[in-house]
């Protein structure tokens, strides 16, 4: 039996008066990846943000490998963000300093690696997100999926050990949809867990286990992707005919 | 309504200390970002040189100007090497540089971060295993409080330069007699006490602006009213201050 590597129990999330999660509770196993669904603004990416403690949460547990990561400080959070990683929706790349800038940060901040081989490493994850010859632009030379790319590259050029891709292939063409679905499988391959957020179905189908889909701050429906695919529900078929 | 404005005051007051304190906590523990911090001096100290050059040298000029004339109806011009060279050292070239530095450098600080906030870039710094205060808020500050003195007191020198000029060739003053007269005022305490006055403000000017960057929400619009609000409250806060600290250096010193 694998282990519960991410867990979260009866989660409450508001912003002042306004509730976005009423009662979340759902578990990822190691190595399994799970599509995270919901119409916009059901709260997806509020969601991922807490996991990491972006986000204050009001109420429930979150617990890494066992263990309590939601009353932790800021402080104590930065090594937990460092194996899990959030790539943002809006790439949230830093502006004033280059593509390879960028993705040699983490690099700089956590590992013991010499310039020389962060160059190397920064080079080979440009490779596999096909943007090599953007080592030396700057993000707003970019366009936006490859600002995503380069976002997805950073956020995981530390290897952590669960990604939480927050919409990774909004805004892609289908080519680069394919290279990214990729690389997440590759991810997968190599036994690290993820949740993917997506309004992409036949990419959450392709990748993900599971499917969780958010409704009215809670877990509308929880399944594999056959269960998911053969589900009479009605609103759960409303995703399925997205 | 009366309440309500002071609550939030007193609120923005203890949310301003705590990153005050977060950031004395991040200056004294690893890591510490010497490349930051340098880039930080370049950036805001080498960048403000031309600007505190021209203010120090017209004030000086003008002020040589005015004292001339004004205190020759008494036959008071001798005096004037010494109260320009004074009161340009203790007052108007702390002010005049940190108002200047509140208006540049401020605002500068409180856009930049302000518009990384509503990027998320601040996240993203978070996101990445790294903290914002450590990586933003210790370079800017701690570059301000290092760049504010010296350039005030380069402004006070070319002040006190321009008043030369001016009292040579207009007032026929002999240079030797100029200098001397400057440097039997000028004390060692009168730049230490300017020193110590502008890396106050520094701070002040710095931590406002970081803490109006990392409030920013509403956007674009957001970051025009945190720029704003950084000049105008920082400002303030160096006029008033400046009252209380001069008497305190006061009481110290003469
Ligand atoms: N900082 C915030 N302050 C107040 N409300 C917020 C904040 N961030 C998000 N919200 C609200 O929380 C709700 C969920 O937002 P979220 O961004 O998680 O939606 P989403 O499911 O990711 O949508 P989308 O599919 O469009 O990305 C929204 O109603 C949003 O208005
Ligand atoms: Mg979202």
């Amino acid at each position: 039996m694998t282990e519960n590597i991410l867990e979260v129990k009866n989660l409450v999330k508001r912003f002042d008066e306004k509730v976005v999660h009423r009662d979340i509770s759902f578990f990822l196993k190691t190595g399994e990846t799970i599509g995270l669904l919901g119409n916009s603004g059901t709260g997806k990416s509020v969601l991922l943000r807490s996991l990491i403690g972006l986000e204050q949460i009001e109420g429930g547990e979150i617990l890494f490998h066992q263990q309590r990561i939601d009353h932790l400080s800021e402080q104590q959070l930065y090594p937990i963000r460092t194996k899990i990683s959030y790539s943002f929706q809006n790439a949230a790349l830093f502006d004033s300093i280059s593509v390879y800038e960028n993705i040699a940060y983490p690099l700089f901040e956590h590992s013991r690696l010499t310039e020389d081989e962060i160059k190397v490493k920064v080079r080979n994850i440009l490779k596999t997100v096909n943007l090599e010859q953007a080592i030396d632009l700057m993000p707003s030379d970019l366009s936006g999926g490859m600002q995503k790319r380069v976002g997805l590259a950073r956020s995981m050029v530390l290897s952590p050990e669960i990604m939480l891709y927050d919409e990774p292939t909004a805004g892609l063409d289908p080519v680069n949809i394919e290279m990214v679905l990729d690389i997440m499988n590759r991810f997968k391959k190599q036994g690290l867990s993820g949740i993917l957020v997506t309004h992409d179905i036949p990419a959450a189908k392709k990748i993900c286990d599971r499917i969780l889909i958010l409704k009215d701050g809670m877990i509308g429906f929880t399944g594999t992707v056959e269960e998911f695919e053969n589900s009479k529900d009605p609103f759960v078929q409303s995703f399925l005919g997205q | 309504m009366m309440i309500g404005h002071i609550e939030k005051n007193l609120k923005i007051l203890g949310e301003l200390v705590m990153l005050s304190k977060d950031f004395f906590y991040c200056m004294f523990t690893r890591p510490f970002y010497w490349g930051r911090l340098f880039e930080q001096i370049i950036q805001l100290g080498v960048g403000s040189l031309s600007i505190t050059i021209v203010i120090g040298i017209v004030t000086g000029l003008v002020m040589t100007l005015q004292f001339g004339y004004g205190l020759a109806k008494f036959g008071g011009t001798l005096y004037v090497p010494a109260i320009v060279s004074l009161s340009l050292m203790r007052e108007l070239a702390p002010i005049f540089t940190s108002l200047l530095i509140a208006g540049r450098i401020g605002s500068g600080i409180s856009a930049e971060i302000g518009a990384m906030n509503v990027t998320q870039q601040i996240d993203a710094i978070r996101a990445l295993g790294t903290n914002p205060i450590r990586v933003l808020v210790v370079p800017r500050v701690l570059s301000t409080v290092l760049a504010l003195p010296l350039l005030t007191t380069l402004s006070a020198f070319m002040g006190i330069i321009g008043g030369f000029s001016i009292a040579y060739a207009e007032f026929a003053m002999p240079p030797g007699f100029y200098i001397n007269k400057v440097l039997s005022t000028v004390q060692f305490t009168d730049v230490f006490g300017a020193m110590f006055k502008t890396a106050f403000f520094g701070f002040n000017i710095a931590i406002i602006a970081c803490y109006r960057g990392f409030q920013t929400k509403e956007g674009t619009k957001g970051v025009g009213e945190a720029t704003t609000w950084v000049v105008v409250t920082t400002s303030i806060i160096i006029l008033v201050s400046d009252f209380f600290l001069s008497k305190l250096l006061i009481l110290l010193f003469d």
